[in-house]
């Protein structure tokens, strides 16, 4: 009960936060914070991805890091070439699984 | 001249906002669909009670978030850092809603509010990719009904995928990692959006620093790189203005 009571906190304050702003939609955001937001989605998304491909388990070793920036190049050219998010995502899936399978036989 | 009344009712169906929301968002339900299975895998991998864990899906609705949400509880972390931890790690949404908002301004109030429940990060890359791009015809009520049929989308196909996870994490072979799902997802999403030199700087600074940052607890270092990110975009911007 107390667990479920803290995911309903986090909930009401998660959707407070992504009500603050749509609620009040029609006065716009302050003219010096709307300098900002067009860059917003590019600097938090890369911001998540990149620690996590660069050191997929925390920390940067060649036989984990490698195959992840490998996948991850196949799913940018993927995307260039396809313009479609599924293939490019299994696409890269698909390179990943491929290099940790040659690292794996490598080191055998 | 080509005249809405003279197309196909088939063509003018699969343009209308309402179902190119419906087919992006399932395209983006696709797309998740190592990411959700695996985060549902983990979630009851926690030793929570499956149901309980799942029910962060709804209730949250964030991958990230969620992760850290239940992994605290579960590790028996006191509630007030618990909550603190999971709205550091979701603090994006807060901008996520500056953002769209200029979007927004013609939708009724009461859809306003009840469409804020539904903004995540695909739904907002998603929303974004569409009202900044050539498709975009600036109609209030186009934009809203693209907006609320991508996020239901995403929203059934997140708790589906999810609790598919739950239920069936413990059949994943051990042979198919899914570890990497979670960040190429996020790149797919990131891709559509670099589109300038401006784009290019925020992810670039926004990556680097985030990465440079890892170490820091509470999700900051996420923080830290966003904000880096968007200052660097706002000076290349300044830069080639």
């Amino acid at each position: 009960m107390r667990e479920l009571a803290v995911l309903v906190v986090i909930g009401l304050g998660t959707y407070l936060m992504r009500v603050s702003f749509l609620a009040t939609a029609g006065a716009g955001p302050p003219r010096r914070l709307a300098r900002f937001l067009p860059h917003l989605g590019p600097a938090v998304l890369a911001a998540i991805t990149v620690p996590t491909l660069v050191a997929p388990r925390g920390h940067v070793a060649v036989d984990e890091t490698l195959p992840a920036l490998v996948a991850a190049l196949g799913c940018w050219l993927l995307w260039r070439c396809t313009g479609r998010l599924p293939v490019a995502l299994f696409g890269g899936l698909g390179l990943w699984w491929f290099g940790l399978g040659m690292f794996a036989v490598l080191t055998v | 001249m080509t005249t809405i009344a003279s197309r196909h009712p088939r063509a003018v169906r699969a343009a209308s906002p309402l179902w190119r929301g419906l087919a992006d968002g399932a395209g983006i339900v696709l797309a998740y669909v190592p990411f959700g299975t695996a985060l549902g895998a983990a979630l009851a991998r926690t030793g929570l009670p499956p149901g309980l864990s799942w029910s962060s899906s709804p209730l949250l609705f964030g991958g990230a978030a969620q992760l850290v949400a239940v992994q605290l509880l579960a590790g028996g972390a006191p509630a007030v850092v618990v909550v603190a931890a999971s709205l550091v790690v979701n603090a994006r949404l807060l901008l996520y809603s500056a953002s769209l908002a200029p979007y927004a301004r013609g939708w009724p109030r009461r859809w306003r509010w009840a469409g804020a429940y539904l903004l995540v990060d695909p739904v907002y890359a998603l929303a974004m990719g569409r009202f900044a791009g050539a498709d975009d015809d600036g109609e209030p009520r186009g934009r809203l009904r693209y907006y609320l049929a991508a996020g239901a989308t995403m929203w059934v196909g997140w708790s589906v995928l999810t609790g598919a996870g739950v239920v069936l994490g413990g059949l994943l072979p051990a042979w198919l990692p899914l570890g990497l799902a979670a960040p190429l997802t996020f790149l797919v999403l990131l891709l559509p959006m670099l589109a300038g030199r401006a784009a290019y700087a925020a992810a670039l600074v926004g990556g680097v620093v985030a990465l440079l940052a890892a170490g820091l607890p509470l999700g900051l270092g996420l923080l830290c790189g966003a904000g880096a990110g968007v200052v660097a975009g706002v000076v290349a911007e300044g830069r080639h203005a």
